[in-house]
């Protein structure tokens, strides 16, 4: 489903010259599986997503969405993904019905195909109760349902999950957790960033390490532990981190 | 390019634009009711101002009375003139604004008439004082009688006619009509004013929607679904041109019923009379809606290129106050641009406005404005188009 080959992405920066913020990185993700992308802050997760989103071009590399390429098929990825992160916001002064219906619209959905996937989202996420009222009444959770419920709408076969649960609380980020276990079982290719070792070691089926753009390893939470037998993730990760730092 | 997924975005803009209190505000709030009572309130003022200095005498006192007695009589004669003494240090008085005019007389002053040498009379008085300004009118005046009494008085004394000092008289006809003195006085003031509604109702809207959006990470959401970049900035742009052209519209209306409001709306008006031909109309129209287009597209420009609210609104600022000057312009009298000056925005849409409200159709002028501000919004607006797809824009930080 997702194909990523040599990806690299490099920024110019008046200041800091040039910034390879993606080294080469080569990884794929299947249907039915969650992919994380584990790594700190500045690791590179954000810019990856933002090309696997097309919102950005890769520098050099080739990802493929479905089998469409980022660049030369741009729209079609747009039409097999679903994208949610951290930082994507809502329209304050638009209810939650009213913004789904407009980002089901923008996704080419008819009005029934709309009111259909709505209620069924509406009921499977309990977004009924609120779902006439405005975003900027909402709490942090019910907004977060929302932006997935807008995310999911035009039901994507690949959803694109940008530190979904950066800045929530435990009950929410719980629920964001879950439904991304449903969205897993419901067959789609999830890919989720993540800097929180707890929530990768929970809900991944493949996890790739990233430090300072480069990718450290790849592979299901077993084969990692094999690799480095150090305990858990979070003792993989920090062994993997510092023996980079000695190269 | 598909219109109606620009359809989709106008209106989620729209709607979202109407819902926002601070577009409503300065879309309607302010081109409707703030800028026809501001006039309204300045006319008022100014006629209220007026009628009483008009209403009230002028204080007046004056030194060396008795050296004037005609003059005095003059003077104590007219209802308007209020004489008082004021022996101990009446220029005190006159500072403090407790009369408004100090008038001295010589002792010389009454001798013969007809000596041939000028007599002096010293008037103080306060320019700063709209009181004193007036009673300097009034007395100006009667002494200008008195001068003329004397003239005549002398004339007569020799034996010669009032005409004999008064060779030539000259009677001035001014051939203007009403509505041109209408639109001469509009054509000052109307693109000044237009200039501000077509940015203040626009401003807001502008920034909030591109620079807004990326502070609120909302654009995210919109660059990733099945919209193309473009569709997203044609989308927007409607929008700025619909919320800058009902500003303006609604202003012109605000400010039509202030000026028609027998209200005496700009003090010295006492009724605009509007009287333009449909072909005027429609010129003024004409000429006026790519301005609106152009400072549209120069406003979502700096939205897209700024990296939130407050960026924008530095960047917007010193564009603001440029386009206020150059309207600003056309209230000066007497300046008359040369050709090539027709193709500097807004300063061509002063001066064609000016003209056309004082019904002349200078087709070339009108040219040169539509080429220049058509060409300078498409530009605009495929440089914003252009930083709409641009990574180091839409992701700066």
């Amino acid at each position: 489903m997702i194909q990523v080959k040599n990806l690299t992405k490099v920024f110019h920066d008046k200041k800091r010259g040039k910034i390879t913020a993606v080294n080469n990185i080569d990884f794929h993700c299947q249907r039915g599986q969650i992919f994380g992308l584990l790594g700190p802050n500045g690791a590179g997760k954000t810019t990856t997503l933002r090309i696997l989103a097309t919102m950005m071009a890769p520098t050099s590399g080739e990802v493929l969405v479905n089998g469409y390429n980022v660049v030369k098929a741009a729209h079609k990825v747009r039409q097999n993904i679903g994208f949610l992160s951290g930082e994507t916001g809502l329209y304050d002064r638009f209810t939650p019905r009213e913004t789904v219906r407009f980002f089901g619209k923008i996704n080419g959905m008819s009005e029934n195909e709309i009111d259909k996937g709505m209620t069924q989202i509406f009921q499977i996420l309990g977004m009924k109760h609120f779902q006439d009222v405005r975003v900027d009444k909402l709490s942090t959770g019910m907004k977060q349902k929302l932006s997935i419920a807008r995310a999911i709408i035009h039901n994507p076969p690949v959803l694109i999950f940008d530190e979904p649960t950066v800045g929530l609380d435990v009950i929410t980020a719980r629920v964001v957790i879950e439904y991304i276990r449903e969205f897993r079982n419901q067959g789609k290719c999830i890919i989720f960033s993540t800097h929180q070792m707890y929530e990768a070691e929970k809900l991944c089926d493949e996890i790739a390490i990233i430090h300072l753009g480069k990718l450290l390893s790849v592979g299901t939470l077993e084969n990692l532990k094999k690799d480095v037998p150090v305990g858990d993730l979070e003792e993989i990760f920090f062994r993997l981190i510092e023996k980079e730092s000695r190269i | 390019m598909n219109w109606n997924n620009i359809r989709l975005i106008y209106f989620k803009e729209i709607s979202g634009a109407i819902r926002d209190r601070r577009t409503l505000i300065s879309m309607i709030i302010i081109p409707l009711i703030f800028y026809p009572l501001l006039f309204l309130g300045i006319g008022y003022f100014t006629m209220m101002g007026q009628e009483k200095s008009d209403s009230l005498p002028s204080i007046v006192a004056v030194r060396g009375r008795e050296h004037a007695p005609e003059l005095m009589e003059i003077l104590e004669k007219n209802e308007k003139i209020d004489l008082v003494y004021f022996e101990e240090n009446p220029e005190k008085a006159l500072e403090a604004g407790k009369i408004y005019l100090l008038i001295e007389i010589p002792e010389d002053f009454n001798v013969n008439k007809s000596q041939e040498i000028p007599r002096n009379i010293v008037v103080q008085y306060d320019s700063t004082v709209q009181y004193s300004q007036v009673a300097r009118r009034r007395v100006t005046n009667l002494i200008e009688d008195y001068r003329q009494q004397i003239i005549e008085s002398r004339l007569e004394q020799l034996g010669l006619n009032v005409h004999y000092v008064q060779p030539i008289k000259t009677q001035w006809a001014d051939i203007s009509s009403e509505e041109r003195k209408t639109g001469s006085i509009l054509g000052m003031i109307l693109p000044y004013i237009i200039v501000i509604l077509i940015f203040i109702g626009a401003m807001h809207s502008a920034v909030d929607i591109t620079a807004g959006e990326k502070e609120r990470g909302t654009l995210a959401t919109l660059l990733v679904s099945q919209l193309s970049r473009f569709e997203i900035v044609m989308g927007k742009y409607f929008t700025v041109i619909t919320i800058s052209a009902t500003s303006m519209i609604l202003g012109l209306i605000g400010l039509s019923i202030a000026f028609l409001t027998p209200a005496y709306a700009l003090g010295e008006l006492p009724l605009i009379k509007i009287n333009f031909s449909f072909s005027i109309f429609f010129l003024f129209f004409l000429v006026l809606a790519p301005l609106v287009g152009l400072a549209s597209a120069i406003l979502l420009l700096i939205g897209i290129f700024a990296r939130n609210n407050k960026e924008a609104s530095t960047y917007v600022t010193p564009i603001y106050m440029g386009a206020i000057f150059l309207g600003m312009i056309s209230l000066s009298q007497g300046i008359e641009l040369a050709e090539p000056m027709f193709f500097i925005p807004i300063l061509n849409n002063s001066f064609t406005f000016k003209e056309l409200l004082i019904g002349i159709v200078n087709w070339k002028h009108i040219l040169s404005t539509l080429i220049s501000n058509i060409g300078i919004a498409l530009i605009a607006l495929f440089v914003a188009a252009y930083l709409f797809t641009r990574e180091n824009v839409l992701f700066r930080s």
